[in-house]
């Protein structure tokens, strides 16, 4: 019998559900805010030694000689290992796309600041840093190429000689006939935008404890891992172990967004505790260590748009032509951020053909890394300032503009050009609640009076999906192989009808044990106290990927409810047989299972537990004892890429839009945000509290891509920003109170019809609030196309535009 | 990010200061809130041989008004400084000056001598001792001596501190009547050094400007006199207008203006005309 999976709250067994679709507590808190959550460098283990990592000062260069004696003679120093050890001992780690890893310690050169070139273990971290000064490196410079539109041509300086060349891909995709759109088109707009390096930055950096198994010939890592069975695959090939001798303990981490990279640190501590005989190694990343060579780094991007465009406001073509710098070479996995918005690629819009010319490229950077969003929010920012750039110049409306080209909520399961299927969605609902929500009209009378006292008010009205439940054929364009993301759970019933779920994920932000918890307690009709949820690793874990692609709220949900049902099904059997009737005739209910209507055969889940495992003379025959299930979900119906790259890739497409009111400081170019108003569609709300957390997160990250983060390297390769005095993240003073309003159109593919929405609002934020900024200066004639909107590169458009005004 | 070895001293008087910074050689560093030596420290980029720790001397913990001026011990953090009522009341720029200064946890820690003998250019308290022209009382091996704020600052986190003495008090004279303040700055995110700041002070007599002081910060090596602009100011009617052309001199006689990742020189520039006369016209509804 197939494992049924509610598509909505209504089938669950349950006559009024109290946990799902409410707001509830999380049960993550008390280990958080009592700090008794094991973080990785809470753990200290027998034996146990501190690894540092000495890294590139110089951004391309050869690498002569390295001296480490005198960093050997150092008392407390272990071990050293450099290039050689990582030579002998490994392989160049997996790439995206392929062969575009590097060894993670280089033996011939480096390639960006702050790359790995040897590493040591000592009995204390201070040490170990001491022994850092000790070792002695000549380089030989290489010329630097940090400007990859340089990099492109021929005779540029080569990141990766033996790839010939430092375009890692280049591919032109056609979806339907995008020349014809253009060509019939009474209107064309084209704009350059320029979207500036930034990335992920978690509270916490990476950090793992190695230790290599000399006997058994194996490794076990204990660390910070956003999706532990991933890492264990990619050890296993950079160790040339077999997968099954590769163990990942994960632990809780303070938050990911992509940015839990590690794997140079982690392969540096693996080469580490193998040269010092199996010892377990300490890596924790230091903060400047992340921000110059962690996973902090993502979408350094040049764009050309183009839109055809009718009179009457419909656009009917679109034209994306990205260069996409993705740094010193591929392990970051930066690449499949362009690949992705194949998955959105017009937006919640009906446009009928695109275009994507997609250019990777090498460059004397650090590697890019995952962010999330991974890899829309520049592309929707860009697309969403070309629609007011055709809005205006047609006189319409932006939030007209915006409804007239939205596809129709009786259009669903909609196919995009790029391939992908939206689910559902009712974007004109979302649309017209936001302009009530926020006043539309008042606030467009407002800007006017603004307007007439030389004000620079501005209001942007932004729309984008945001794609849920990610699948790896959505990354199939830069190489990566798979359809399908398994997620497993076990679930797990005692004999006194107490549970416990075993899942393949440690705790990272999000909030889905206390989802877990939600779903088994009314499942079963037990209280959220009933049900415990533990981590296990990759040895003893059910296939797991864990939180990525705004995947996991709906997989695990699909994994329970599986693992829920299956046991049901154990469950009646076992009733049926005590009360002599069929399977088909025992009902689950609020906890209870019996036959419906007959009050004298009702028996609750907790005596049917302790039947099957403390009563074994009752239960009928060819019954599996165990009340415990495992079921893997993965999302049904997905698709592996035809020949132009079109896939069904992400199960789900959240909607949102967002009104931004700001006002621009037109002597200082800074920028205040007045007003934030979103209305966003993510179907069923499983927890609206974790919904509307990850919503708040995710517009705070979105302004400090609009306005504040950036990664600057100078032409040397040299970063500039290199901790937190000059990368600026968003701090409760640039981020308002938001306005927030739901709009609830379930999923009729998904486990309980929820959509992912993990990422949320970054899909949207820095559209809507760069749409604002250049709202605001429309009187001037000029435009903001480069993120972040910082106040100097504001001030300047200002300023020159009023001299141009002023010289007229 | 940890430092390389060094010694750690707890003295308890300035005589213990002055031996124990002797004894090191100038190799030592005064530890006095560490907001800004502990991510040297942890860096690398600072490496002495021994850090002085300030913080058992709590005789230089007081806020006290004497002779016309509030003293301030070295060691008073940025938060009393903010929370005394003596300073609110007798000195209130130097009150809202702290409000700007970075974070409530940073003000906690950070002291009033700590900030002076850091010297960062851009930030709000040099400034503000320019202005109103605080006087620095140093203790060393010849006993006290007293240094004015305009020779306090030599230049980019240099200070007339030798490397024998140690700041023990500030003097920070309480303003005249009729005479208006205010402090300007622009800075990315609230907290934030300033990309460029203004103080102006600013002294009516019957509608003219009977005296002007105007400091920037966050432009060049030290905080900087606009003394053009003081000077279009002197004698003048207050108005709107004589504010903005004197605050276009504002410019005028900044030295190797900053240029960095945030902001260039000519950013920079325009922002010291644009805060100048935002700060004139403060300091005169004030005055």
């Amino acid at each position: 019998m197939a494992v049924k999976i509610p598509n909505s709250i209504d089938e669950l067994p349950t006559s009024s559900p109290r946990f799902i679709g409410h707001r509830v507590k999380r049960v993550e808190d008390t280990g958080l805010v009592t700090g008794r959550t094991e973080f990785i460098d809470n753990v200290s283990m027998t034996g146990m030694l501190h690894c540092a990592i000495l890294r590139s000062p110089i951004a391309h260069a050869k690498i002569e000689k390295i001296d480490v004696s005198a960093a050997l003679d150092l008392p407390g120093v272990v071990a050293v290992v450099t290039g050689e050890d990582a030579a002998k001992w490994s392989h160049p780690a997996a790439s995206s796309p392929d062969g575009w890893g590097t060894y993670c310690l280089p033996a011939d050169k480096v390639r960006f600041v702050g790359e790995p070139v040897a590493a040591v273990a000592a009995t204390s971290r201070y040490i170990a840093e001491d022994a850092l000064e000790l070792i002695e490196i000549e380089y030989e410079p290489l010329d630097v190429v940090s400007d990859p539109v340089a990099a492109m041509e021929d005779g540029s300086p080569l990141v990766i000689e033996e790839r010939g060349s430092n375009v890692m891909l280049q591919r032109v995709f056609n979806w339907g006939d995008t020349d014809a759109a253009f060509a019939a088109a009474d209107h064309v707009f084209s704009e350059k935008f320029r979207w500036n390096r930034l990335g992920a930055n978690p509270i916490e950096t990476y950090g793992c404890i190695s230790e290599w198994d000399p006997t058994e010939l194996g490794i076990t890592v204990r660390g910070a891992f956003q999706s532990p069975s991933h890492m264990a695959l990619g050890r296993a090939m950079t160790f040339g172990l077999p997968s099954n001798k590769v163990r990942m303990i994960a632990h809780p981490h303070g938050g990911s967004f992509g940015g839990k990279g590690g794997v140079r640190g982690t392969d540096v501590s693996l080469l580490l505790s193998r040269k010092t005989g199996g010892r377990p190694i300490k890596w924790i990343e230091d903060r400047m260590e992340y921000l110059a060579a962690g996973g902090s780094q993502a979408w350094d991007r040049r764009y050309e748009f183009s839109i055809a465009v009718t009179n009457d406001g419909i656009v009917t073509g679109l034209k994306v032509k990205l260069v996409d710098d993705i740094g010193a070479n591929g392990e970051g996995f930066g690449a499949i951020s362009a690949a992705k918005p194949l998955a959105a690629f017009t937006g919640p819009y009906t446009i009928g053909a695109a275009q994507y010319d997609l250019s990777l490229v090498a460059t004397n950077k650090a590697p890019a890394s995952p962010y999330r969003g991974m890899g829309p929010p520049p592309h929707n920012f860009a697309l969403e300032q070309m629609m007011d750039i055709a809005a205006r110049s047609l006189g319409i409306d932006t939030a007209e503009f915006r409804r007239r080209n939205f596809i129709p909520k009786d259009a669903f399961p909609y196919i995009i050009p790029s391939g992908n299927e939206y689910d559902s969605g009712d974007y004109e609902a979302v649309l017209d609640k936001v302009l009530a929500l926020s006043e539309y009209e008042k606030l467009r009378e407002e800007q006017k009076l603004a307007r007439e006292q030389g004000r620079l008010v501005g209001i942007g009205v932004a729309s984008a999906i945001e794609p849920g439940v990610f699948d790896w054929n959505a990354y199939a364009v830069v190489g990566v192989q798979g359809t399908g993301v398994p997620e497993g759970a076990t679930v797990s019933i005692d004999i006194l009808g107490k549970v416990m779920v075993r899942v393949g994920f440690a705790l990272e932000g999000q909030g889905q044990y206390t989802l877990v918890t939600q779903l088994v307690a009314d499942y079963f009709g037990l209280e959220m106290e009933d049900v415990s949820v533990t981590m296990l690793d990759t040895a003893s874990a059910p296939p797991a990927f864990g939180p990525g692609g705004s995947r996991l709220g709906v997989a695990i949900t699909g994994a329970v409810l599986g693992a829920c049902d299956r046991i049901r099904v154990k469950m009646c059997k076992v009733v049926a047989g005590l009360m002599q009737t069929e399977p088909e005739n025992i009902q689950l209910m609020d906890g209870v299972f019996g036959i419906p209507g007959v009050s004298e055969a009702q028996m609750p889940m907790a005596q049917v537990a302790g039947t099957m495992l403390g009563a074994s003379h009752l239960l009928p025959p060819d019954v599996d004892p165990r009340p415990e299930a495992t079921h893997v979900w993965t999302a049904a119906g997905r698709t592996p890429v035809d020949e132009e790259g079109r896939t069904k890739s992400y199960l789900t497409a959240a909607h949102a839009v967002h009104i931004v009111l700001l006002e621009i400081d037109p002597d200082t170019g800074m920028v205040e945000i007045q007003k934030y108003v979103l209305v966003d569609d993510c179907g069923t709300r499983l927890n609206p509290a974790t919904v509307e957390g990850q919503t708040q997160g995710s517009v705070a990250q979105g302004i400090g891509a609009a306005l504040l983060e950036e990664y600057v390297y100078d032409e040397d390769g040299q970063l500039l920003t290199s901790t937190y005095m000059d990368y600026l993240l968003p701090t409760i003073h640039d981020v308002p109170a938001l306005v927030m309003g739901e709009v609830v159109t379930p999923s009729p593919f998904s486990p309980l019809g929820a959509k992912g929405c993990g990422e949320g609002a970054i899909h949207t934020t820095p559209a809507a609030v760069m749409c604002a900024i250049n709202d605001a200066l429309v009187p001037l004639g000029t435009r903001a196309n480069e993120v972040p909107a910082a106040p100097n590169r504001l001030w300047k458009l200002i300023h020159t535009a009023r001299e141009n005004t002023s010289s007229d | 990010m940890k430092p390389p070895p060094f010694e750690y001293e707890a003295p308890t008087t300035i005589q213990e200061v002055v031996a124990l910074l002797q004894q090191h050689d100038g190799e030592a560093k005064i530890l006095a809130g560490g907001q800004s030596l502990m991510p040297l420290l942890n860096m690398r980029f600072a490496r002495p041989t021994a850090l002085i720790d300030l913080g058992r001397m709590t005789d230089l913990d007081y806020i006290r008004e004497e002779n016309g001026a509030i003293a301030i011990g070295a060691m008073t953090t940025k938060r009393s400084v903010e929370r005394s009522d003596l300073v609110k009341s007798r000195q209130p720029l130097l009150h809202a000056s702290t409000t700007w200064i970075a974070h409530p946890q940073i003000r906690n820690r950070g002291t009033v001598g700590g900030s002076m003998a850091q010297a960062d250019p851009a930030a709000e308290y040099p400034a503000v001792a320019v202005a109103l022209d605080a006087e620095f009382v140093i203790a060393g091996p010849d006993g006290q001596r007293s240094v004015a704020a305009s020779d306090f600052f030599i230049t980019y986190l240099t200070t007339a501190l030798k490397e024998n003495e140690v700041l023990t008090e500030i003097r920070v004279p309480v303003l005249p009547e009729r005479t208006g303040w205010s402090i300007q700055e622009v800075a990315r995110r609230h907290g934030d050094f300033a990309m460029v700041g203004a103080v102006a002070i600013l002294g009516l007599a019957g509608g003219s400007c009977e005296s002007a002081r105007v400091v920037l910060f966050g432009v060049g090596a030290t905080p900087q006199r606009a003394t053009s602009v003081e000077q279009a100011l002197i004698g003048q009617a207050a108005s709107e207008a004589l504010f903005a052309t004197a605050a276009e001199k504002a410019a005028e006689g900044l030295e190797d203006t900053i240029s960095d990742v945030h902001a260039s020189a000519e950013y920079r520039r325009h922002l010291a005309q644009v805060l100048t006369r935002r700060a004139l016209a403060e300091a005169a509804e004030r005055a």
